[in-house]
């Protein structure tokens, strides 16, 4: 950060506050619609009209109203649809933990023990603080751009960090690393730092990745030396697999990959054989690796042992049933099993089988809505960005929060193998939100037209060899 | 029954702020198309010589765009190390191209000579004699 401080300023900076009326209209209609959200839960649980106890919401929201106002102070022109549409989904998640039994979640803090609705709103604001000065502090975006190498290297660092000290969970996977009381899932910051990677190594090579220098049978290639960092690609993301047992991470690396590749080069055919690779190397792993074979087996027939393997897969389909059109409304579904909810893991990999249940169809697509807000904004500054860099970032870190949902939404309702991740923005989990408001708070940063210029290019390699370039 | 109210008016707010959201994209959308469409690239001049254009200046684009020192080239130089017909950018498909036209001092992109119609990508430096330009994305359309 002290690369941003210490940028020149080349444009005479306003620091004239600047009225943002529709973030304010917008965040008005989620401060209703999330006290309509609480109201409804405390009256399921009381059985007559009441609000309960709205600390929590209150708390939210006034950091909500906060944030909106740091950003008026700051006066720069960002985007001022983000704000609400990230808080709407936060705020849901809140509702959701609130509603959920607290004990999933307990942690010590000094004299207080926090349960999972608490700890869930500790995050959020943590996050909401990350989203907010990143997207009042960063004008610049040289120290991605400069150092893209060394974020690179970073990101592998910490992959091999979590190979060797990661610490085992019940299913198998290595995610997490520990330093004391705090854990956190690094491949959450990892997806940020290939994004990063990949829009640099993109928008330098982008035309030569583009042009075909050799052919295999009908195949037309780019320069080989262009194509073994996606080579790489497909084997870190089997590697993913294959050492971290972590599928949700690779698939969303790969895709994203894939998708970022496609948006550089504008060929398909680059995206096929990415799939076409991505698919045989799974058939591959699927004989070989007896986790991934039972996912797969769970995924198509999870009715085959329905109290075992499938146990998740069937009462998350049960549970999308009874949630039906309507929903039973918030608060009143979620039947448990003895003290424990009838789906494992609904905090975290099942949140969006426990609001499709609580909120029917019509909330579940309501939910989806709000993700395509998202996209629709991140492909905004995607498309008016002055440099390929700031547009292939832009479009990569839009592209980050769809493919996991999308991965995660598909995975819940039977639709693609059930992986472990994240639902942006509203699972539990600090590691998740805080990489999602780093996503979020650069992509403010970057709808900003008045952003510092891109620096003047070096001299590079680009149109290499005289021989392959003419 | 009033349970039933709250559910049904906390669905109805999601979807009045998806419409609300809606609303302000469309409009959005509408004034960036209403926006002339103007440039598909710039050049802007990085370094110059004496009588040439001054540096920092900035050439909107034409699909084809025809560099020398010849008064009837779109953008003309005064630059005695051009030659008259020096260089043609244009604009095929989605791509820059940037093609010599047999000029004496030749034409380099990013340093490297060139002969062949080359791709050329927004950021590019390309020299024509002593004059160096960079292409660029055209300016992204400012509200007022």
């Amino acid at each position: 950060m002290t690369v941003v401080a210490a940028a020149p300023a080349l444009r005479e900076r306003s620091l004239r506050p600047r009225l943002r009326r529709r973030e304010l209209v917008l965040l008005g209609v989620v401060a209703v619609t999330l006290v309509a959200g609480w109201a409804t839960l405390a009256s399921t649980a009381s059985e007559t009209i009441s609000v309960g106890d709205p600390s929590l919401l209150a708390a939210y929201l006034a950091a909500l109203l906060v944030v909106h106002l740091m950003f008026v102070l700051a006066g720069r022109r960002t985007d001022q649809i983000l704000l609400p549409t990230v808080g709407l989904l936060g705020g849901i998640s809140l509702l959701l933990m609130a509603r959920l039994p607290q004990e999933l979640v307990a942690k010590t803090l000094g004299p207080y023990v926090l349960g999972l609705g608490p700890m869930q709103l500790v995050w959020l604001l943590v996050a909401l603080a990350v989203l907010a000065v990143l997207a009042i502090v960063v004008r610049s975006d040289n120290w991605l751009r400069l150092y893209k190498y060394t974020w690179a290297a970073a990101g592998i660092g910490l992959l091999l960090l979590v190979f060797v000290i990661g610490r085992e969970e019940p299913g198998g996977a290595r995610l997490s690393i520990c330093a004391g009381p705090i854990c956190g899932q690094p491949s959450e910051l990892l997806k940020v730092i290939l994004v990063v990677f990949l829009a640099g190594y993109l928008a330098d090579n982008r035309v030569l990745l583009a042009t075909r220098s050799w052919r295999v049978g009908p195949l037309r290639l780019p320069p080989l030396p262009y194509l073994l960092p996606m080579l790489a690609m497909w084997g870190l993301a089997l590697a993913v697999v294959v050492v971290q047992r972590d599928l949700g991470a690779a698939l969303l690396f790969f895709l994203v990959f894939l998708g970022m590749l496609y948006i550089a080069t504008g060929r398909a055919l680059y995206v096929l054989a990415g799939l076409v690779a991505f698919m045989a190397g799974g058939a591959v792993l699927y004989q070989v690796l007896p986790y991934v074979q039972q996912r797969i087996d769970t995924w198509l027939n999870p009715f085959t042992d329905p109290l075992g393997a499938g146990y998740q897969t069937v009462r998350a389909l049960f549970a999308f049933g009874r949630g039906g059109f309507l929903g039973t409304g918030l608060g009143a579904g979620l039947p448990y099993v003895g003290s424990i909810p009838a789906i494992p893991a609904i905090h975290t990999d099942f949140a969006f089988t426990a609001l499709s249940e609580e909120l029917g169809l019509l909330g579940a697509l309501a939910i989806l809505g709000l993700y395509l807000v998202v996209a629709e904004r991140g492909m905004r500054v995607a498309a008016t960005a002055e440099d390929d860099f700031r547009s292939l970032l832009a479009a990569g870190l839009t592209l980050v929060l769809l493919v996991q949902a999308a991965i995660i939404v598909g995975g819940n309702a039977k639709l693609i193998p059930l992986t472990g991740i994240t639902l942006p923005f509203i699972s539990y989990g600090g590691s998740s939100l805080l990489a999602n408001a780093v996503v979020v708070g650069l992509l403010l940063a970057l709808s900003d037209r008045g952003v510092e210029p891109p620096p003047p290019p070096r001299p590079r390699r680009r149109i290499g060899r005289r021989g392959a370039a003419s | 029954m009033a349970i039933w109210l709250l559910r049904i008016a906390f669905l109805g707010c999601l979807y009045l702020f998806l419409l609300v959201v809606a609303r302000l994209l469309w409009r959005d959308l509408r004034a960036a198309a209403a926006q002339v469409p103007g440039e598909i690239g710039r050049l802007v001049v990085v370094a110059s010589v004496e009588g040439g254009p001054p540096a920092g200046g900035s050439y909107p684009l034409d699909a084809v765009t025809a560099l020398g020192r010849d008064v009837n080239n779109t953008i003309a130089v005064d630059d005695s190390f051009m030659s008259g017909e020096h260089a043609v950018l244009s604009y095929r498909g989605r791509a820059w191209y940037l093609e010599d036209r047999a000029s004496a001092n030749g034409t380099f992109v990013n340093g490297r000579r060139v002969v062949d119609p080359v791709p050329v990508a927004f950021g590019d430096e390309i020299q024509l004699g002593r004059v160096r330009f960079r292409l660029e994305r055209p300016r992204p359309a400012r509200k007022p």
